[in-house]
Parts: structure tokens; C-alpha cells; sequence
């Protein structure tokens, strides 16, 4: 297998405090309305009345940090008609801005929404995998932001061997679709994607 | 739905128009020639032919506006190996080439007969291919309610409508003297049971699709439920103009291309027909646009 | 109304469009330092690096989250290109003194710095106060008019109509901070200061009466413990970056630790902790503590000699002298006390909403898990009758046999090291007499009328609650009076002026008469609601512009460890900018005594090297200036985790604690002295005004809180948008309440009660309560034509009613109502 960096999140470990999506977008200077990594908030359960008193069911809540997955089968780059969208040896998979015409294919296509459309420069973006950062040696930006650790980086195969293969919490999409190079590891409510009784309740996602 | 998106919807409406209108045109000027001769095969439709790059001209100018950069639009091209949009702008592109050499040809009457038969015959082929890749760009795997059969079907019927409406319009349009009648009325009836026969296979595909959606669950689910729940209105009256349009204007138009006096009436029908037909289709696309829901998040 | 539109009008006075920012945003890419025609002063700064070499210099996040975590800027070229977290090289990370990660806050600090409302020059009001309609003017006029007014004010009311205001945007922070503008006002002739916070007002107050002082093990401890109960505690949002609680708490559930969390929200602390969510009604703590003691007695499950000999009054044979008959807490339990109510877990049941048979679960099982760390935050005591949470907990821990253990706690809020420096001297104020925080109003609408026994005024305080001085000690000078109303009031980066205090329509009238409060100054970085209230507005450097030194906070929710942080100056001070000890030397000029202020000081290094020797003196291998300003910080290894009142739990006679009794007073003799039914000798459950029980419901049916956000440090980074986008400002509200209403996620509401209206976009969720609704405190209070606030400033709905004995505020306590817009 061709090496294929990763990102690695541990739902263990994080507490949805998107210091991650903000040192992504301090990096990268990132204007409101671009979000790279976004952190889900996923939710479900229900208040029921127990002989007259109100208690919760099952009420669970749990985040989810994503970003671009710079997948096997990137779906952006099948679609994009430019060849603005390539994947290097390493398995990250940019977007050239001076080749991008901004159709928008891309963010139709990716289920992750991982493309986001700049509306201050006219182009389509995405997260980079701080490739600059990556190729001085360093880890990105958001893997070091964690206060509490919850991310890793690295050869997917590696990261994979240390913590597991899974890679479909709800709400992300299920990664047949694309083969991300992604791995979590659910905690002890994480749904598997395609539940149908929790609900992704970010307000600046709607 | 902003600036972009409308831009996307004239792009392939107008697209669409422009491309039928191509097909349909070769099949009445084929019909014609047999019945009554390449002059007159070449007079009745060279009005009609006129307006086919102009439109296309006019959604290629649409389109840049659903650019982020439209001065790099040539940039769509290279990946024609994975890409259907990448297609889809190759095919718009060589069809407007060969639809504006044709007309061209057709206005000076330059090159021979059989040579300007073929250049339309290989404009209709294009303007097939190029339909075919605008319906394909929206095989997406990971849009549901786009990635269906329908979705094809749905761009090559919208497409040969217009187009069947479009040449009946320009048909009219166009003027003809007083012993072409029976031949123009003619053509006019064929028409009109296309567009009905078309309307037929639209509303048969229709509720087939639906209820295809709703087993799907998901997002597909919710496209559905967008469809009939925020867009219900729009929905309705898509049908509604469809039916009116292609359906009872058509058949009004067939019945009255059988009585030689009704010019008038026939004009302001295939018109009304015309215009229905097109009010319908931009709100389906609208629809279209506006319900999708792609997997994920 | 009058003031329509305030707020905007000041906004296009003083903030520099969106649109230039983000040109600006493009500047700090590289290109010229010149956007929409104002020069940003982006200059290179003095010994810079060489063009083109990337830096990396240390920088702080000192605002009022307590955290104070490392961060670094990589600059190059004189701009700052982006943040990254504590340079500390990962090798020399240990599990006692990890890095100290900064927060989701603290990342953005760039755009706090570069935030498109950043104050650029003096400004003086014309229009009516709160209008918002001010003229630029020079520094030159600014400091002279200030100068003029005070020797005016003086010379008309005395140096008691002088006030410095609570604030704590730049604290713990030398030499810049709240300490230089008080050396300046005391060698002005003193002002009135104020004692206790608006963050743990009742906790300083009343937990001196249970243990002596207050101390919690360090942070770090809970990794001992196996049960951690947290009452109120949100530690994964108010303190989520560095080595606060949020770390440690994570790390703890990492290994195993189960957490129990009692709060009316499923808090992001237990959702990570993955804990077990204990939904209270807000205000109720009392009687769930109650109905828990009464299981653990009923059941057998307390440690009885522990409660024998560490404690008075817990039951009638440890009543201290002269205590009446059944005023134990047992038999308040057992109801013989006061009330004659037996605290059974079915009686609190039907006040808490806990259904009694979890309650007496819970009890068994803290009662029977060891160690159990039982923790108190301060969210809880922002509430009516907040000292008695406060005193209730810790018999929790007694009782479990928690306290003064490893992994247990005093059940009280945990504590954590820190690096004693030396600060700016202030020499004593020569006024003697201080106010509540949170009363400021009163001293300008009735300040000589305020008193002791009614208003707690109290002699000279420094402070804040800790040392705050002894409530009933003071209450023997009865005939302690303010000479004057106050007149001037220095407000140093805080925004309590209107935004982060309670009623904001009512300080609002309270401040619009200048006739009353003649002088209002106020230094900041970026406009506020209190800005918008000042007389005088001076703009003021962020930690970016200036070098400082930083240092933990006195008390912190954290490891038993502690650092210096070197702040570097990356950055020239933005447009007009200055610097505190500037600002305040050049005011001491003016006043006269410039020379005396300074004392040798000649520049802002004087006050760095002296702040270095002070940290020398108790900590010999602390570095010098230079080689500290080099490295960037100066961390003490780690220990083992502090564990309060170890000693005396071993013994108790050689080791009393502060209390009259010397033992854990759970009976106060001195609070029964007080004689006041809201200050009873034992903890007690009062039923709150706006809680509950409150009649009130009929009209306001839902309770509000206004707990803390994790995008904001109070209302410190309300300025910045990225924030606002990643955690956008709503209120909370449960799905069952919310369709009752016909509200769905995301659509805009209406809450309201007689004080005020707010339009604000609901979270319709499942974590919080049903009944209840909490609308997190800091957002910036923006009126709209009709008066309403447009933002969701919480303290447009809550109460201007203290706590009955540390006249605290009770954000937390409220009733409202909510509609679908
Ligand atoms: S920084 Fe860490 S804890 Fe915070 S949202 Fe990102 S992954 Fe989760
Ligand atoms: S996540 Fe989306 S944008 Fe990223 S590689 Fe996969 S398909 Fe492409
Ligand atoms: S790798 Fe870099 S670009 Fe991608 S999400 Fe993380 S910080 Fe953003």
C-alpha cells in the first residue's frame, strides 16, 4: 500500500471544544463561513415521565472533529473537471487554487463537506493537512491544538495497527464511500453512522 | 438559492432548449426534405436554426456567473478522463463550434447539400452527447435523490421537449406561404404528439422515482420530503404548467393544425405551450437544485 | 427609551469596518501594513529578528478564566503568523507538569488582538452618558482632564467618593494590571476598594465559617481518586486548556475515574468524562445534600468518629457551647431542627426532580466508594442562597470520610500551585472602608447611607474574598460609614459597568444621571457595553503589545505545580495604544507625585527585574530577567498532589482549623450571633425567590441560568468572530419545553421577564432540564430601537439581589419566560 497519511481522534478524549477547528483556522487564516475541521455535536435520547417525575432516557452527547480525510477514493477529484484536485505520494490530497474554477463539483460531491468555497478569494478550499507544517517534519496544526490530546497523525496503516480500523461515527458518512484515511476511537455512546435516532445539533450547521 | 445557483439553472435550461431544439430541428428538416424537397426543407427550418447559438451563447454566459473564476473556465477541460462536468463543457463547447459552422453553412448555403446534412446530423449527435454528460453530472454516488436513472431521463425528455416545443414555436414563427400550410400544419401535429407522447413518459418516470426515494431512507428520504413538503408549491405548479403545456396546449395545437385558417391561434398556442413548457422545467430544476441532499454532512 | 441605537452609533464612531479587517487579515499575510487608509501600525519591532527568521516568542492568556496557560506567537518580519501552544519540548513534558495547551479561547487570541473593534485613540463622551456618542481627542487632553476631574472631585467630596471598580481583564499580569492603577490611587489619597467577586462572592464569604479558609486538594489528585462527585462544576469549559481541571479531569476518566456530575445541564464535562449525569433543579443542591446525609445516617454508612471528633454540630453532642437544643445538623435531618422536616430522600425528591431512589443510590454508593473526591464549583453559589451550598458540601466529604485524604477532597473547589513573583508595591490606602463588589450601585445612588449590619460595608480590603476579612469581626464597627457617594470610578479593563452585571436596564438609570456618578475612565482593548458608559475612554495594549510577566493564579484549579511565563512585546501597541504603567505614570505627573510613583523606575524593565527579584527571594533558582525573557517561562517541577487539611485530620487538637471551634463547624456559632433566618447556623435548604417554588412560575414558568461559555472568558473574546461562529450564543432549552412552544433548533426567540427582553436564537436540546433554560453570561449587551437586547446578554434578565451575607451576585437565579419569535 502507497503511504497514506491520517488523522486520528479519540472520542475518549475529546470534549467538543473546537480549540482544533480555531488553530486550524488561525494557521490558516481561515475568514467565518470557511471551517476546515468542524466538530460535530451529536445528540440523542429523550425526557420521560416516571411516575410524575421527569427523568432523562438514554440522553447521550458526543463530538465529532472532521476534516478533509484525504480519502482512498476521493470523490472530489473524480468529479472536479479541472485538475485542480491531486493527491500526492503521501496520500494528502490538495486543492490548487490557481487551477480551481470554483464550480463547486467538489463540495456536492465530498460526503464529508470537506471542500468549503472562499468566498474572499472565489475559490473552492479545503484542509490542507498543513502540508507546509507536514513537510518540515511537523504535526498539524490541529493535532497540536488539543488540550487534552485527543489527536493523532501519522501512516494510516500505523495509526490503524495502534488504535483500530473504525471510521464511521455518526453523523460522519459511512467510509465505503470514500475510503477515508481517517481512524476513531468510539467512546462508550458513539453511534455508528446511519443511526437514526440521534440528531447532529451544531446551530451554525444548520 | 443565490446568484450561482440561478446561474447553474439558466446554464442548463438554456442548454437544454438550445440542444433539443438541434435535434428535433434535423428530425423535421429530414421530414420535410422527403415530403417536399431540401429547399424548402432548409427555408422552414433555417429561421429555427438561427436562434440555436444565440441561446447557447446565452448559457455559456450564464454559466460563468456560477464561477468562482470564469476567466479559467477553459481549465474545465483536463480531467475529461474522470470528470462528467468536465464532459459536459467539452460537449457544450464542440456542439456550439459545430451548431454555429452548420448554421453558418446553412446561411450562405456554402458547401454542398450532403456535406451540410452531415455537419447537422454530427451537431445532433453532439448536442445528444452533451445533454447525456449534463445529466450524467449529477450521477453523483453520494446524492441520492441525483443518482438515479431518473436523473438522465429526466434531462433528455426536459431537453427534447423544449426542443419538440421550441421548433413548433419557431416553426410559426418563421412564416410560410400559403401552399406550405399542409405541410407546416403537418410537422405541427407530429409535434404535438411528441410532446405528449413526452409528457406521458415524464409522468410515468415520475412517481416510479418518488417512490424509489422514499424506500431509500436518509438522505434521499429527505429530498423527497423537501420536494413535497417546502418545495409542494412548486412542485404542483411544475406539473400543472407540464400538463397544461405539453399536455392540453399540445392537443389543442393538434387539433387546430388540422383547420387551415386558425394561423393565429396556432401561433399564440405552440407559443403558450412553449413558454408553459419552459416556466415548468426552470422550476423543476429549481426543485431539483434546491431538494437535493448529499449523504453525510 | 431614549438611546436608540446606542451602541451602533458608538460602533461606527470607533470600530473600523469588518471589510478592513480582513484586508488587514491579508496584510499580517505579508503584504503592505496599509488597509482602508488607517496605518495599522504593523511595524517591526525593536531587536526583531532578522527579516525573513521565524520566531517564536512566548505570550500569555491571562484573562479571567483563572487558566493562564502557555501559549506562543511565530512571528516573522515583525507580524504574527499564527499561535501555537506551549513551546515546551515534549521530552520534558511529565505526567506532573504537562504542557500547558492553551484552550479553543486562547487560540484565538490573534483576532482578539487584530479585532476589528480595537479601541485607537482616546476618546471623550459629548452626548448624554450611554448615547455612545464620543470625539476623538489627544492623549495630552485625555490624561489632563482625568487629572483636572480627580483634584476637582477631590477637593469637592473627599477621597471616599473615589472608586475602583472590579474588573479583571489585565490581572495577575505585571506590571501592567488592576495593582498600578492602585498605587496610583492610594498615593492619590486613597479610594474606596471593594471586597469578594462576582465569581465566588458567597464561597469566600461563607467558607471560612465551615473550614477556617478555603482549600481543596490539588487538581491534579482526582487522578487518585476513584468516584469524583462534581456539584456545578464545568471545569471542561471554564477552565479547558492548559493544566486546569478540564485536563485533569479528562485524565482522570482516562484511567478509570467514574465521575458523578450534579447539574441541570449534561455539560460538556459529562459528556467527556463520559460520567453520569445527575439532572437537578438549579437551586436544590441543599436538599439533595440533605436527603443524601439522611440515607448515610439511616443506613449507617458515615464515618461516626471522624464526625465526633473533627466536627462541631453535627449532632446535638458536638454542639458548640451555648447552642440550642436540636439546632444540630442532625436533628435538622431527622426533623427535629427548625422545620420539623424530615430531609427523607422522598422530601427531596419532589424538590430537586431526582427521583428519591437515585438519590439514595447515590448516597450509598459515595458513601461507600474510597476515595471519593467530592467537588464544588462556584456555580451553584451564584444563586439566592448561595452560602448555604457552600457550607452544605464539605459535610458531604466529612461525612463520606473524604477529607483531608489523597483522592478525596474538602469538598470544596480544588486548589493547585503557583509561582509567587513580585508585584507592583501599593502602598496601604489611606481610605479604610470597603464595599461588596457586587453593591457598587448602591454606593453611587446611597452610599452614605450604606451600613454595616445591612450592606456588610467593611474596613480596607485589597480584594478579593479570600482575604477579604472577617464578616462579623467588621460587624463590630457598627458606626463604619462612606463620607460621600461616589463620584469618579476607575474602571480598569472590566466590563461590569453594565454588561457583567446584574439588570442591565436598571444600572442603565443608575448611570444615565451623570449627576450622581460625575467621572467615569475606563481603560480597554475593544469596545464594551461599559465603553459605551464612560466618560472618558483610554485605549489600552493587549498582552501582545507590551512585555509582561504572568503568573499563576493565587488559587487555580489545577496541578500542584506552578510557572512564570515571560509575555513578549511581538507586536508595536496598535494605532494609539498604551501601556498601564505609562498611563498611570504620566497621570502621576499631572497629580503631582510622579516621582514618588515611579520610585526609581525609570522604565518598564524596572518593574519586570523587580518582579524577577521577587520571585528570587522565595524561589532561589529562579532565573535571571534576561536568561527568564530567553526561555520564555519558568516551570517548578511537579510533586506529589497537595492534599488540604492533611494535618488536621491527623490530628485535629495539634492542627485546629480557623473556625471558632477550631473543627468543621457544620453548627456556626458566629453566623447564629448574626440572628438572620437567610443565614442560618447550619447549612439549610432555603427555597429561593425566582427558584423552584416560586409562585412567580405562573408567570415566568422557566428557570434561567447564565452559566459560563466556553467561547468566551466572561465577556472577554466576545469580540472575536470566529468564536462567536464555532460556539454561537443561544439559550438552551429542553425539546419538551421548546415544543410546547413550538420552537425548533436554531429558530429565534423571545425570552423576557420584568426586567428585560432578549432575542436569541434557541438550542432545542435534550441536555438540559426540562423547566429549565440557561443562557450563557458575557455576551455584549445590544439594544435594538425597541430596547432589546439583539446578543444575548443574560444580565438583561437577572436580578440586581445579592446573597443575604456575602451580597453576592446571583446570576444564576431566574425566572423568564420564552415565545417563538
Ligand atoms: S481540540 Fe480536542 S477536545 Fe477540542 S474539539 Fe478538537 S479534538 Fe475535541
Ligand atoms: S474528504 Fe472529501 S474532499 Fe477530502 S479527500 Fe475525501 S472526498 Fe475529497
Ligand atoms: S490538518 Fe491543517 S488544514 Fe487540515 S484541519 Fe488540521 S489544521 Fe486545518
Amino acid at each position: 500500500m502507497a503511504k497514506q497519511l491520517a488523522f486520528y481522534v479519540d472520542l475518549n478524549k475529546c470534549s467538543g471544544c473546537k480549540a482544533c477547528q480555531i488553530a486550524c483556522k488561525d494557521k490558516s487564516n481561515l475568514p467565518v463561513g470557511v471551517r476546515w475541521r468542524r466538530v460535530f455535536q451529536y445528540e440523542g435520547g429523550e425526557w420521560i415521565n416516571q411516575n410524575g417525575q421527569m427523568i432523562p432516557s438514554n440522553v447521550y452527547a458526543y463530538s465529532v472533529s472532521s476534516a478533509c480525510m484525504h480519502c482512498a477514493k476521493p470523490i472530489c477529484m473524480e468529479v472536479c473537471p479541472t485538475s485542480a484536485i491531486s493527491k500526492r505520494d503521501d496520500g494528502i490530497v490538495l486543492i490548487n487554487a490557481d487551477i480551481c474554477i470554483g464550480c463547486r463539483y467538489c463540495s456536492w460531491a465530498c460526503p464529508y463537506g470537506a471542500p468549503q468555497f472562499n468566498e474572499e478569494l472565489n475559490v473552492m478550499t479545503k484542509c490542507d493537512m498543513c502540508h507546509d507544517l507536514v513537510d518540515k517534519g511537523e504535526r498539524p496544526a490541529c493535532v497540536e491544538s488539543c488540550p487534552y490530546r485527543a489527536m493523532d497523525f501519522g501512516p494510516l496503516n500505523e495509526l490503524q495497527a495502534k488504535y483500530g480500523t473504525f471510521a464511521d461515527p455518526a453523523p460522519l458518512p459511512d467510509s465505503n464511500i470514500t475510503e477515508p484515511a481517517v481512524v476513531y476511537k468510539p467512546n462508550k455512546v458513539t453511534k455508528s453512522s446511519g443511526n437514526a435516532n440521534g440528531r447532529l445539533m451544531n446551530l451554525e450547521e444548520l | 438559492m443565490d446568484t450561482r445557483e440561478w446561474a447553474l439553472l439558466a446554464f442548463t435550461i438554456l442548454g437544454q432548449t438550445a440542444a433539443g431544439l438541434m435535434i428535433v430541428l434535423m428530425i423535421v428538416r429530414t421530414y420535410i426534405a422527403a415530403k417536399a424537397g431540401n429547399d424548402l426543407a432548409d427555408r422552414l427550418t433555417n429561421r429555427p436554426l438561427y436562434i440555436v447559438v444565440p441561446v447557447m451563447a446565452v448559457a455559456f454566459i450564464a454559466s460563468l456567473f456560477h464561477l468562482g473564476s470564469p476567466l479559467h473556465i477553459v481549465r474545465a477541460v483536463p480531467n475529461i478522463g474522470s470528470s462528467w462536468l468536465s464532459r459536459e463543457v467539452v460537449f457544450a463547447v464542440i456542439f456550439m463550434v459545430f451548431a454555429a459552422l452548420y448554421t453558418f453553412l446553412q446561411w450562405r448555403k456554402v458547401g454542398s447539400l450532403g456535406l451540410r446534412i452531415a455537419i447537422g446530423w454530427i451537431t445532433v449527435l453532439l448536442a445528444a452527447a452533451y445533454i447525456y454528460a449534463m445529466g450524467m453530472v449529477y450521477m453523483i454516488t453520494t446524492q441520492p435523490a441525483w443518482n438515479t436513472i431518473a436523473t438522465p431521463i429526466n434531462f433528455v425528455i426536459g431537453s427534447l421537449l423544449l426542443g419538440t416545443l421550441g421548433m413548433a414555436a419557431g416553426l410559426i414563427a418563421g412564416g410560410h406561404k400559403a401552399e406550405e400550410t399542409n405541410i407546416v400544419h403537418t410537422v405541427l401535429q407530429a409535434l404535438a404528439i411528441a410532446a405528449i407522447v413526452l409528457l406521458g413518459i415524464e409522468f410515468i418516470v415520475l412517481p416510479i422515482f418518488m417512490a424509489y426515494l422514499a424506500t431509500q431512507g436518509g438522505a434521499a428520504l429527505q429530498s423527497l420530503n423537501m420536494m413535497v413538503g417546502s418545495y409542494g408549491v412548486a412542485f404542483f405548479f411544475r406539473l400543472l404548467l407540464l400538463f397544461v403545456g405539453a399536455g392540453v396546449l399540445a392537443a389543442y395545437l393538434y387539433r387546430n393544425a388540422s383547420i387551415a385558417e386558425k394561423e393565429k391561434t396556432l401561433a399564440s398556442l405552440a407559443y403558450s405551450a412553449f413558454a408553459l413548457a419552459l416556466v415548468s422545467e426552470v422550476l423543476g430544476r429549481f426543485i431539483f437544485y434546491a431538494s437535493h441532499y448529499r449523504i453525510g454532512i | 427609551m431614549t438611546q436608540n441605537n446606542f451602541l451602533t452609533k458608538a460602533l461606527n464612531d470607533t470600530v473600523m469596518s469588518r471589510r478592513s479587517f480582513l484586508k488587514w487579515s491579508a496584510a499580517i499575510g505579508g503584504t503592505a501594513a496599509l488597509a482602508g487608509g488607517v496605518d495599522f501600525g504593523l511595524k517591526a519591532i525593536e531587536g526583531a529578528a532578522a527579516a525573513g527568521e521565524e520566531q517564536t516568542l512566548t505570550v500569555g492568556c491571562y484573562h479571567n478564566c483563572g487558566g493562564r496557560c502557555i501559549l506562543a506567537t511565530k512571528v516573522k518580519d515583525g507580524t504574527i503568523l499564527r499561535i501555537v501552544p506551549d513551546p515546551t519540548p515534549v521530552e520534558d513534558e511529565t505526567p506532573e507538569v504537562p504542557r500547558a495547551i492553551p484552550c479553543v479561547r486562547g487560540r484565538s487570541q490573534i483576532r482578539r488582538v487584530y479585532a476589528p473593534d480595537r479601541l485607537k485613540y482616546p476618546m471623550k463622551r459629548v452626548g448624554k452618558r450611554g448615547e455612545g456618542k464620543f470625539e476623538r481627542i489627544s492623549w495630552e487632553e485625555a490624561l489632563d482632564t482625568i487629572a483636572n476631574e480627580m483634584k476637582r472631585i477631590k477637593d469637592t467630596y473627599g477621597n471616599e467618593a473615589f472608586y475602583f471598580n472590579y474588573a479583571w481583564g489585565v490581572t495577575w499580569t505585571g506590571p501592567d494590571g488592576s495593582s498600578i492603577i492602585q498605587r496610583l490611587l492610594s498615593m492619590f489619597g486613597g479610594y474606596v476598594g471593594y471586597y469578594g467577586t462576582y465569581s465566588e462572592a458567597a464561597y469566600g464569604v461563607a467558607m471560612p465559617y465551615i473550614t477556617g479558609g478555603y482549600a481543596g486538594n490539588s487538581a491534579d489528585d482526582v487522578v487518585n481518586s476513584k468516584l469524583v462527585l462534581l456539584l456545578g462544576d464545568n471545569s471542561l469549559v471554564t477552565r479547558s486548556g492548559g493544566d486546569n481541571g478540564g485536563y485533569w479531569y479528562m485524565k482522570a476518566a482516562q484511567n478509570g475515574t467514574k465521575f458523578i456530575v450534579v447539574d441541570p445541564i449534561l455539560t460538556d464535562t459529562v459528556a467527556a468524562t463520559q460520567g453520569e449525569w445527575v439532572p437537578i433543579n438549579p437551586g436544590t443542591d441543599v436538599a439533595l445534600i440533605a436527603a443524601m446525609a439522611y440515607v448515610m445516617v439511616k443506613e449507617n454508612l458515615y464515618d461516626k468518629e471522624f464526625m465526633a471528633t473533627h466536627t462541631a454540630g453535627f449532632d446535638e453532642a458536638t454542639l458548640p457551647e451555648g447552642a440550642p437544643r436540636n439546632s444540630s445538623y442532625m436533628a435538622y435531618l431527622m426533623g427535629k431542627g427548625y422545620d420539623k422536616v424530615e430531609k427523607t430522600p422522598e422530601w427531596a425528591a419532589a424538590i430537586t426532580g431526582i427521583p428519591a431512589e437515585r438519590i439514595a443510590n447515590l448516597a450509598r454508593e459515595i458513601a461507600s466508594v474510597k476515595p471519593c473526591a467530592i467537588i464544588q464549583c462556584w456555580g451553584p453559589q451564584r444563586r439566592a442562597y448561595g452560602e448555604q451550598f457552600v457550607r452544605a458540601v464539605p459535610i458531604l466529604a466529612a461525612m463520606t470520610g473524604n477529607f483531608g485524604i489523597s483522592g478525596g477532597n474538602t469538598g470544596q473547589l480544588p486548589g493547585g500551585g503557583y509561582c509567587p513573583m513580585g508585584g507592583i508595591p501599593v502602598p496601604p490606602n489611606p481610605v479604610q472602608v470597603s464595599i461588596p463588589c457586587f453593591m457598587w450601585p448602591d454606593f453611587v445612588t446611597r452610599g452614605t447611607e450604606m451600613t454595616v449590619e445591612k450592606d456588610y460595608i467593611r474596613g480596607a480590603s485589597t480584594g478579593w474574598s479570600a482575604n477579604a476579612g472577617d464578616t462579623t469581626t467588621t460587624q463590630a464597627n457598627k458606626d463604619l460609614r462612606l463620607k460621600s457617594n461616589m463620584k469618579f470610578m476607575w474602571n480598569h479593563g472590566g466590563n461590569c459597568i453594565i454588561n457583567q452585571h446584574a439588570n442591565v436596564n436598571y444600572t442603565r438609570q443608575v448611570l444615565e444621571d451623570d449627576s450622581k456618578l460625575e467621572m467615569i475612565v475606563t481603560v480597554e482593548v475593544g469596545n464594551t457595553p461599559s465603553t459605551l458608559y464612560s466618560d472618558i475612554i483610554l485605549p489600552g495594549t493587549t498582552g501582545f503589545e507590551a512585555d509582561n510577566i504572568i503568573t499563576g493564579e493565587g488559587h487555580g484549579i489545577k496541578g500542584n505545580h506552578a510557572w512564570a511565563l515571560f509575555n513578549h512585546k511581538v507586536i508595536e501597541p496598535m494605532f494609539e495604544a498604551k501601556d498601564d504603567v505609562w498611563i498611570a505614570e504620566q497621570l502621576a505627573d499631572r497629580l503631582g507625585f510622579g516621582e514618588e510613583f515611579r520610585d526609581g523606575h525609570t522604565t518598564r524593565e524596572d518593574w519586570l527585574r523587580e518582579m524577577v527579584a521577587g520571585a528570587q527571594a522565595s524561589i532561589p533558582d529562579f532565573p535571571s530577567l534576561e536568561e527568564f525573557k530567553e526561555k520564555g517561562y519558568f516551570k517548578l517541577p511537579g510533586g506529589k498532589p497537595f492534599v488540604a487539611f492533611e494535618a488536621f485530620r491527623a490530628d485535629p487538637e495539634a492542627n485546629p482549623l480557623g473556625t471558632a471551634t477550631g473543627k468543621i463547624e457544620i453548627y456556626s456559632p458566629v453566623l447564629a450571633n448574626l440572628k438572620n433566618e437567610e443565614i442560618p447556623p447550619i447549612p439549610s435548604y432555603i427555597p429561593e425567590w425566582e427558584g423552584v417554588s416560586d409562585p412567580l412560575r405562573e408567570k415566568y414558568p422557566l428557570l434561567m441560568m447564565t452559566t459560563h461559555f466556553i467561547a468566551r472568558s466572561h465577556s472577554t473574546f466576545e469580540n472575536v468572530d470566529i468564536l462567536r461562529e464555532a460556539h454561537p450564543q443561544c439559550l438552551w432549552i429542553n425539546s419538551l419545553d421548546a415544543e410546547a412552544r413550538g420552537i425548533k433548533n436554531g429558530d429565534m426567540v423571545k425570552v423576557y421577564n420584568d426586567r428585560g427582553i432578549v432575542h436569541i436564537p434557541a438550542y432545542v436540546t435534550n441536555r438540559v432540564r426540562p423547566g429549565t433554560t440557561n443562557m450563557p453570561q458575557g455576551a455584549h449587551f445590544t439594544p435594538n430601537a425597541d430596547g432589546v437586547d439583539i446578543r444575548g446578554c443574560g444580565n438583561t434578565l437577572t436580578n440586581y439581589r445579592p446573597t443575604p451575607m456575602a451580597k453576592g451576585f446571583t446570576a444564576h437565579t431566574n425566572l423568564v419566560q420564552v415565545e417563538k419569535l
